[in-house]
């Protein structure tokens, strides 16, 4: 029998720009793939960018869901929210499950057993998983060029096992796996595994980029670039976790615009045709790592020195993009002009109470 | 759907190209590879068959067992027909996964051509690779050669793939003895195929059309129904295997008792029980016994998932010893043997007439099971008639005097 064309999906971008759109945006779909009613936290990072990523995705879609909070919180006690197939997998398994899905539809379609156009694949994969357990089963589904989209929601942290460090949470994020204390104060002595970047560079052929729940439409078209890329495509997403980062809810969209105009995340695309990375998105802002910080209960305790640290890592990234410093970022690199977080002193004393 | 016009025929083929060959006969969707000796071969038959537009297939490198499995998991939750395998270590590797595809109730089904674990991790066939999952909700069990290899291919989709059942399988081979070495093998016309073995169609896939949410998280009291709906399909699924091997033996002339082959058992008094290629050798070996008059049989175990424990029960209570031939290693069980000797003593207990069963740890790391240590074997059981009680438990074969 004489194979059968596997027909594609195009989905048409929204015209907004990048930062637009804050809040209210008439083109966006309303079909809701992802419907309330689940059992995430107030202000869940996680959950909203889940809600635009399957908006942008629409209703031909499957989802699979590693092991981590978008399984747990969402899929609790036999409800779902999902409108669309969802499947659990397990936590090291999220490339490779995606990918079978994948498999099977090209094979499937191709030989007559299914009819329709070829569905969105998109795995929802925890820092957990993509970073950590489940890093080698995605790297194979990227380098194999299944057609499906893997997303890393980044919260920077095992959230829902109860706030563990990952190989994602950043240098000073207290964790209950990397608490401050008298020999390592600033918590979390490592820096965060560059991620997305080690994604682009190791699968060049892959649509690859960075997003965060603070710029919904540049998110949700990136999300439609990386389905309509044929082949597989990767995008890490920021998203705060009220839980973990200890901050007020309504902010959470606040922190994800704050980590941009922080150089804490830097925001790209890799294209795969030009073989090269676009820096060119801008945030209206560019602001000193303290403005971020200290929002945040997970940094409460950390020294000016640890601040410093932080602002150099941050003018690292800004160059990496190829931005220039503005003098005052220069000056906050210097512990003379920075000061100790609220909670420093507090948080020794409470170190020593355990 | 055009039906194939190729007739049966006889090639000569070992037992890895012979599980390869009932993939492709069975007109697979997805394959998932990742290599490790001795299953390998059945890969590398099967790339090939892709290669050449034999088989249309999607044909997947994995990145590591672990992979390999959760490729298939998500393939067959799709709705895809998929082939799997490994050996040894690799089986070990992906176990994560036997206890969600048999829970999400996906009928994958796993080639398996067994290896030792480590150690000694040589290329010889030890069933502790597979049978370390047995308890996971895998239909499982051991064929002795090529041919039977092949049958129980197509047998394990026909069986896992029905709606009263749907369960993963686990087709087991020893390694080497099957896998490698080169029989008569029957090959079928893709009629009787199609005629055998329909389409799978899972009642829930994932379909954007049909929305179904797979594997959400329970509370703990939600949990008991799940396990036994799951210990109800394996149940479920006797009189469907032997349904499904009356029909295999309409359709193809082949007929096997799905649970036990016994071999000059009318008169013995005492009988080997074992699974796999051994039983081969042992046929041998009983022949040769026979003619210096000792009344010895084989009695082998064809399916361990699910356990025929009546059978077990009906035809072991026959027999005054019972020696289990291991060929695996249950460190520290109830034998101190291997892990054939307690459900044998399981599904004796509740018999009337209940054997002396001793456990002989043979095979082990693969070695062939020579005839002299069949003798050897055979020695005790008759000293253990004539005594009324068994010397020990478990003798190791080749240790002892």
């Amino acid at each position: 029998m004489p194979a059968i064309k596997v027909e594609r999906q195009m989905l048409p971008m929204f015209a907004s720009p990048n930062q637009g759109a804050r809040f209210y945006n008439p083109e966006l779909p309303q079909t809701e793939p992802f419907v309330p009613g689940h059992r995430t936290c107030a202000g869940c990072g996680p959950s909203i960018q889940y809600r635009m990523t399957s908006k942008a995705a629409g209703d031909n879609t499957i989802l699979v869901g590693p092991t981590g909070c978008m399984y747990v919180a969402n899929s609790s006690y036999l409800c779902t929210p999902y409108n669309v197939p969802w499947a659990h997998t397990q936590i090291g398994s999220a490339g490779s499950f995606t990918a079978g899905v994948a498999a099977a539809y090209e094979a499937m379609i191709r030989k007559g057993k299914w009819k329709g156009p070829f569905p969105n694949i998109i795995c929802e994969a925890g820092d957990g998983s993509a970073s950590d357990i489940g890093l080698a089963s995605i790297s194979g589904a990227l380098y194999r060029n299944h057609d499906c989209l893997i997303i890393c929601y980044d919260n920077e942290q095992y959230a829902n096992t109860g706030i563990q460090a990952s190989s994602r949470t950043p240098y000073g994020g207290m964790t209950t796996f990397s608490p401050p204390g008298k020999m390592v104060p600033e918590a979390k002595s490592l820096y965060p595994k560059d991620l997305a970047r080690m994604m682009a560079a190791g699968h060049p052929h892959c649509y690859v980029a960075t997003a965060s729940v603070g710029y919904p439409i540049d998110l949700m078209n990136k999300v439609r670039k990386g389905l309509n890329h044929k082949g597989a495509a990767y995008i890490m997403i920021y998203t705060p976790c009220q839980k973990g980062f200890v901050y007020e809810t309504p902010r959470s969209i606040d922190l994800g615009r704050l980590v941009v105009e922080c150089g804490l995340y830097p925001m790209w695309e890799w294209d795969p045709e030009k073989r090269k990375f676009d820096y060119s998105f801008r945030p209206q802002n560019m602001r000193p790592v303290s403005e971020y910080l200290k929002l945040q209960g997970r940094f409460g305790h950390l020294h000016a020195e640890h601040v410093a640290t932080m602002q150099k890592f941050a003018n690292m990234q800004w160059k990496m993009m190829g931005v220039e410093l503005p003098d005052a970022l220069v000056r906050a690199a210097d512990v003379k002009n920075v000061r100790d977080m609220g909670a420093a002193q507090a948080a020794e004393a409470v170190a020593l109470t355990v | 759907m055009t039906t194939a016009l190729a007739q049966k025929k006889k090639v000569r083929i070992n037992g890895c190209v012979a599980s390869a060959q009932a993939a492709k006969y069975a007109d697979v969707d997805v394959i998932t590879a990742y290599p490790i000796r001795p299953y390998t071969a059945t890969m590398i038959a099967l790339a090939q068959m892709v290669a050449n537009g034999e088989l249309d297939a999607e044909y997947i490198v994995a990145d590591s067992e672990h992979s390999q499995l959760s490729i298939a998991h998500g393939a067959s939750s799709s709705g895809a027909r998929v082939f799997t395998g490994s050996s040894g270590v690799g089986v070990q590797f992906a176990y994560e996964l036997y206890s969600p595809i048999s829970g999400t109730r996906m009928p994958v089904q796993m080639m398996i051509a067994d290896r030792t674990l480590d150690p000694p991790g040589d290329f010889g066939s030890e069933h502790t690779d597979a049978l370390s999952t047995r308890d996971m909700g895998w239909l499982m069990g051991w064929a002795c050669d090529a041919q039977e290899a092949f049958d129980n291919h197509l047998l394990g989709y026909r069986i896992g793939e029905d709606r009263r059942v749907l369960l993963p399988q686990m087709v087991c081979q020893d390694g080497f003895f099957v896998s490698h070495i080169t029989t008569d093998v029957e090959l079928p016309d893709t009629g009787q195929v199609r005629e055998f073995l329909p389409d799978y169609k899972h009642p829930y896939p994932l379909d954007p059309r049909r929305p179904v949410s797979h594997g959400p998280q329970i509370m703990p009291e939600q949990g008991p129904p799940l396990q036994l709906e799951r210990a109800r399909a394996m149940e479920g699924a006797v009189p469907v295997i032997e349904q499904a091997h009356e029909e295999f033996a309409r359709i193809f002339g082949r007929r096997y008792d799905p649970w036990i082959e016994e071999y000059m058992t009318g008169d013995a008094e005492v009988v080997f029980f074992l699974q796999g290629a051994h039983g081969v050798t042992a046929r041998y070996a009983i022949q040769h016994m026979r003619q210096r008059g000792a009344k010895v049989g084989l009695v082998r175990l064809k399916t361990i998932r699910p356990y025929p424990t009546d059978r077990v029960k009906d035809v072991l209570g026959r027999f005054a010893v019972v020696g289990v031939i291991e060929t695996n290693l249950g460190l520290g069980s109830v034998s101190s043997g291997g892990v054939l000797y307690a459900e044998a003593c399981a599904a004796l207990y509740e018999s009337a007439q209940r054997p002396l069963v001793v456990s002989f740890m043979a095979g082990m790391g693969g070695e062939a099971i020579v005839l002299k240590e069949f003798y050897w074997m055979t020695q005790k059981m008759l000293e253990a008639k004539k005594r009324g009680k068994i010397e020990k438990r478990t003798h190791w074969v080749g240790f002892e005097d």
